[in-house]
């Protein structure tokens, strides 16, 4: 998962815009990647199907099949249909072992636990490619003749046909499986009572194990295929893959197999025609639009009926019960003291830059153990926030002149105004649908900005923005930057705690515990997670504002799917809910790696490794859940 | 109890079982001899549904032991004791409702490998079963609740069970089918097939076990022969009062 | 004794079908203001869905269902609740990790005042403001619902109080029970739906319940009542419905019903009924 969402727009599956020249040339383009999207999607829709599970690993392991397919094409010299054997096989092992060792052992676990296990699984595998073959892209020869058909108005080439056709063969071979073989029952009959297959004497396990090595396998040969579409791979296409995999599988309907091959052709076709319609870097643009749109009027995809309930049983206890530790205030404000006198001691600056970055973190992890732990609504979109309160504030101050101060405030609620507005159609989602939505957002925030040039400078970003000042003095010393993003800290915190002991406190708890009990009892979902993100993405807002004017510089890629993912890692490792443990994770996440001096390409390879071993040993975190 | 050499063929003994930390079962013991139909009575939330899961392998007892044909079952799961002999047929019947109902039945047969005889099976459950004979390749969750109850039953059976356990095989149906499940229970227990069934309903129950249980928030309050129960006052105090209009 | 007259709650020929089930089938039923009608009948007849139906949670296909006189049909079950209407569910859904104290507090989250102003528009952020500012009105507000709350707990004896700043998570079943009947009381409800409030009770704690839902009877509280033990049901009930497969199959009082054959038959079981007609 790692890399920048909207480095994607330029080697996405995008078509080969200066070749297409006609409507039938869009057609054939977006079933061919609608193809490929498939290859990702059923595999997918097989593991939720069996396990309720959205695997947001799949995109990894479509990275490591480009790679293998790399390995076998460019240094072992493979023949094609070798090379899609050796991708296959090795692909599937890779499934095997994450299902084995990464997610079988969190069967009892709380029903989180796995969808954040996938996401840790991505970021470690995507760091290990990375740190293995280096983030440079490579080319992968299809070692097919060069040669196009004409057909009809449009032309198709050997590469379209080898696509369609490991499609086609996949899906039917699939078919079969599922529709004559024994296993194939099984995975079913799991699949619509996971219960009652077992009391017929299915092993779950089995199915478990057959599902994840078929959907790696696809998924592998689907990375490699589109990596010789375009004759380029690397890293940043894991979060594309899953992504857009997710989009094709959710419009089809979770779980519903061919659901997600229609929903992948149909992705395809939309991404297709938007992109001749409005141009490339519009593409995932449309891909999003449609999910969300999707997860909105028809929660339970196309071609269910809207009245079913969805498929998700993500309800009642989400989060491991657990005592929180109580910290005694006086110890709290010790450190605190402690902290804000630092800088009077002989410390290094880079001690200071260190925690700066701590405390900035800090704010979103705030918002987020507000959003994610009080709530309950996990976001994997949370960068977006921080994106949305810099751009306002850096804006705000270049453009309008308004003190620097004034304008980070004005980040904060442009962040909370516009955070709170985007997300509101998914506030009636539950479980892992809220996830993707959040992830879905964000992305869309992202590509706006990046597309929405006359306001945002597009991709050349924002420069010059003014440095940090605070009543005309400018903040510029280690020293006086520190203190201020200290204090801005404290004063997020303590007013979250203090919101935590009100009634509304109670109230976002109650709707993490049981939504209908609460909905029962007078509390409306909309307007309590409204209120949770006002105030959680005030202090995203605010965090990104002032990263702002720290950084004088921001694009479309400053604040991106990592930082989303890191701040739920701090969020998990301090104790979802927690107010302290949002801080301690946060200083712990950013200061560890520094006092061990590891190697910035490992950190993001460590923070996966801490979010899986505390998924697995640790889900209510070190201070508890509250 | 032909061949009952006294040792029953499923046993629970002292079972304590607990959700979190509410306990579900208290000392829990129930015996089901060979051959003998044995039903477990009692209202909603009182345990019954967990004692199935208990004997199934679906939830662990934090104590106690569970033992079938004199091996214990602790530590198996749930296919595994399947493999072992016990079929069932759950609450709500739990059918896979997108499969069809000739799937359905087949899937009964998972743990089987003799393909033959498992075909000849099938030709045996659609002459107990006549009316399935025209809906087998209808999806099944399409059947009226009575005829799924009749695919459940079939299912059970294709695993050629020596026990078949059964969560409420009468809830929800119509009066008509209700009669001809209770027939089909006898007749499938007149075949050697020892039946072990929680039920809500206890006069009709009581009807056709041989022995009975009743259990009130996980403890047993009354035991003995079905017949003797059946007009017994205290099963009136014991149980929600089904005996008591009647 | 005036207020009886007075209608409540009327049901008009409500439905509620799931694909190809009925699940409740044309029910129509009328609740007087100080009523207490219990509704049985076999497992899966088809009464949740009927509470369901009532309080919001479902919406029905058709029929309509008005609440002191006015439609409510479709209305949100958080607008039900503002109306004055409260229930326990089946099974049991207390806030887990919430202390019992602050889901009774929830129970009386339509009550507060002071700190939801009732202002279009920026209400919520008034919410939010008071919440943090939290001014002397708030904290009466609060410290009043505490004290009243305390005394709900208190009709439960000794089973809740002591208990009273810890997690609902870690009760017994039965104290979950209870706290979920506090919470439904915490709302000053006009209408309490009760959905077998004893399930999984042991006689004593089920003759306890019974004391409390008399007690609540006696106050003039209008109670509908989903119950499976037919001597409880007899004792406190005004009159009594039987649903079989989604249908009304019977109405009125306690002794009526339990003669009635149609009710025998369904709920009682039909193998029974023919059995002994046979032998006759």
């Amino acid at each position: 998962m790692a890399g920048a969402s909207a480095s994607a727009a330029s080697h996405s599956l995008a078509p080969w815009g200066h070749r297409v020249s006609s409507w039938l040339d869009y057609t054939i383009n977006g079933l061919i990647v609608g193809n490929v999207y498939a290859l990702v999607a059923v595999g997918l829709a097989l593991i939720f199907g069996v396990s309720r599970l959205i695997n947001f690993a799949q995109g990894s392991i479509y990275l490591v099949g480009a790679y293998i397919g790399w390995v076998a094409v460019v240094q072992l010299h493979t023949p094609l249909p070798l090379t899609i054997i050796v991708v296959a096989v090795a692909a599937a092992v890779v499934g095997l072992i994450i299902e084995r060792f990464g997610l079988r052992p969190l069967q009892n676990s709380v029903r989180i636990a796995p969808l954040l296990a996938t996401i840790g699984i991505s970021f470690v595998l995507d760091q290990l490619v990375m740190l293995t073959f280096s983030p440079n892209p490579r080319a992968l020869p299809s070692q097919l003749p060069d040669v196009r058909f004409q057909v009809g108005g449009g032309t198709i080439g050997p590469l379209d046909l080898l696509i369609a056709g490991v499609g086609l063969t996949s899906a039917l071979l699939l078919f079969a499986f599922l529709r004559y073989s024994k296993l194939g029952w099984a995975v079913r009959a799991t699949a619509q009572d996971r219960d009652a297959a077992m009391q017929m004497g299915v092993d779950v396990n089995r199915v478990n194990q057959a599902v994840f090595g078929i959907a790696a396998a696809l998924g592998g040969v689907s990375g490699m295929l589109v990596g010789m579409y375009y004759n380029q791979i690397d890293t940043a296409m894991s979060l594309q893959a899953t992504l857009k995999g997710v989009v094709a599988e959710v419009v089809g309907g979770a779980g519903n197999v061919p659901g997600a091959v229609i929903g992948s052709l149909l992705l395809g076709l939309v991404e297709s025609y938007g992109v001749a319609v409005f141009g490339t870097s519009y593409r995932n643009l449309f891909a999003f639009l449609l999910l969300v749109v999707v997860l909105v009027l028809r929660p339970n995809g196309l071609f269910a009926s809207a009245r079913q309930a969805p498929p998700e049983p993500l309800t009642g206890t989400f989060i491991a019960p657990s005592r929180p530790v109580r910290i005694p205030r006086w110890a709290l404000a010790v450190a605190a003291g402690g902290f804000a006198v630092l800088p009077f001691f002989p410390v290094s600056f880079y001690v200071l830059q260190t925690l700066i970055n701590a405390w900035l973190l800090g704010m979103l992890a705030l918002s987020l153990t507000l959003v994610a732990g009080t709530i309950g609504q996990v976001s994997l979109g949370h960068a977006a926030l921080l994106a949305i309160g810099a751009y306002s504030s850096a804006l705000l101050s270049l453009t309008f002149s308004v003190p620097v101060g004034l304008a980070i405030i004005g980040g904060g609620l442009m962040s909370a105004a516009l955070g709170t507005a985007l997300i509101s159609p998914s506030f009636r989602l539950r479980g892992h649908y809220v996830s993707i939505a959040t992830l879905a957002i964000g992305e869309i925030v992202s590509l706006v900005i990046l597309n929405w040039e006359s306001v945002t400078r597009g991709p050349i970003g924002i420069s010059g923005i003014p440095p940090l000042s605070l009543f005309g003095y400018d903040l510029i010393s280690p020293p006086s930057i520190y203190w201020f993003s200290f204090a801005v800290m404290v004063v997020l915190a303590l007013l979250q705690a203090r919101l935590l002991t009100s009634h509304l406190g109670r109230s976002f708890r109650a709707i993490r515990d049981d939504d209908v009990a609460a909905r029962a009892y007078g509390l409306s979902l909309n307007r309590y997670k409204s209120l949770a993100f006002i105030f959680g993405g005030f202090a995203a807002g605010v965090s990104g504002g002032i990263a702002a004017h720290l950084y004088s510089y921001i694009n479309h890629e400053t604040f991106n799917t990592q930082q989303s993912i890191l701040a739920l890692t701090v969020v998990i490792l301090g104790g979802l809910g927690n107010v302290v443990g949002a801080i301690l994770g946060s200083v712990a996440l950013v200061g560890l790696p520094e006092v061990f001096r590891i190697a910035a390409e490992y950190r993001i390879l460590i923070y996966g490794i801490v979010l899986l071993l505390l998924v697995r040993f640790r889900p209510q975190g070190l201070l508890g859940t509250i | 109890m032909t061949n009952a050499s006294g040792e029953p063929l499923l046993a629970l003994t002292g079972v304590n079982t607990f959700y979190g930390q509410a306990q579900v079962h208290f000392d829990l013991s129930i015996s089901v001899a060979r051959g003998h139909i044995v039903c477990l009575l009692g209202g909603n939330a009182s345990g019954k549904s967990t004692t199935m899961k208990i004997i199934l392998g679906l939830v662990k007892p934090r104590s106690g032991e569970v033992s079938f044909d004199g091996a214990s079952l602790l530590g198996l799961s749930t296919p595994q004791i399947v493999r072992r002999g016990i079929a069932s047929v759950p609450e709500a019947r739990r059918l896979f409702a997108d499969m069809s109902v000739r799937e359905n039945i087949l899937m009964g047969a998972f743990v089987r490998n003799d393909r033959d005889a498992v075909a000849q099976d099938l030709d045996k459950m659609l002459t107990l079963f006549p009316k399935l004979g025209q809906r087998l390749s209808q999806r099944a969750g399409s059947l009226s609740g009575g005829e799924q109850q009749m695919v459940a039953m079939a299912r059970a059976l294709m695993s050629r069970p020596r026990m078949i356990v059964m969560d409420e095989p009468t809830m929800g149906l119509s009066p008509l089918y209700v009669d001809r499940v209770l027939e089909l229970i006898r007749t499938i227990n007149q075949e050697g097939v020892s039946v072990f069934m929680v039920e809500q309903n206890a006069s009709l129950a009581l009807e056709i076990a041989h022995e009975a249980y009743v259990l009130q928030t996980g403890k047993i309050v009354l035991s003995g022969p079905a017949r003797a129960l059946k007009d017994d006052p205290r099963i009136r105090d014991a149980y929600l009062g089904g005996s008591e209009a009647a | 004794m005036a207020e009886r007259s007075t209608l409540m709650l009327s049901l008009r020929g409500l439905t509620r079908r799931f694909g190809g089930l009925t699940a409740v089938d044309a029910i129509d039923l009328d609740l007087a203001s100080g009523e207490l009608i219990s509704i049985i009948g076999p497992n899966g007849a088809g009464k949740t869905t009927l509470f369901n139906l009532v309080t919001g949670l479902d919406r029905p296909d058709d029929g309509a269902v008005s609440f002191e006189g006015q439609d409510v049909t479709g209305l949100s079950p958080e607008r039900l609740a503002a109306e004055g209407i409260a229930r326990t569910f089946q099974l049991g859904r207390v806030f887990g990790n919430l202390s019992v104290m602050d889901n009774v507090l929830i129970g009386a989250h339509t009550r507060l005042r002071a700190v939801k102003p009732a202002v279009p528009v920026i209400g919520p952020l008034l919410e939010l403001g008071l919440a943090l500012l939290r001014p002397a009105s708030v904290k009466a507000e609060e410290e009043r619902l505490r004290e009243e709350l305390k005394a709900i707990l208190a009709r439960f004896g000794e089973r809740l109080l002591p208990r009273i700043d810890q997690p609902a998570y870690s009760l017994s079943y039965a104290n979950r029970r209870r706290v979920e009947i506090a919470r439904a009381l915490a709302l000053k409800p006009r209408l309490l739906l009760l959905d077998e409030p004893t399930a999984g009770m042991n006689p004593t704690e089920t003759a306890e319940m019974q004391g409390l839902v008399a007690e609540l009877k006696a106050e003039g509280l209008t109670i509908l009542l989903i119950e499976h033990k037919l001597e409880m049901v007899m004792r406190l009930s005004d009159r009594v419905i039987v649903m079989d497969e989604g249908k009304k199959i019977a109405e009125g009082p306690g002794e009526q019903v339990r003669g009635d054959p149609k009710v025998i038959e369904a709920y009682l079981g039909h193998g029974l009924a023919t059995e002994r007609e046979s032998a006759a």
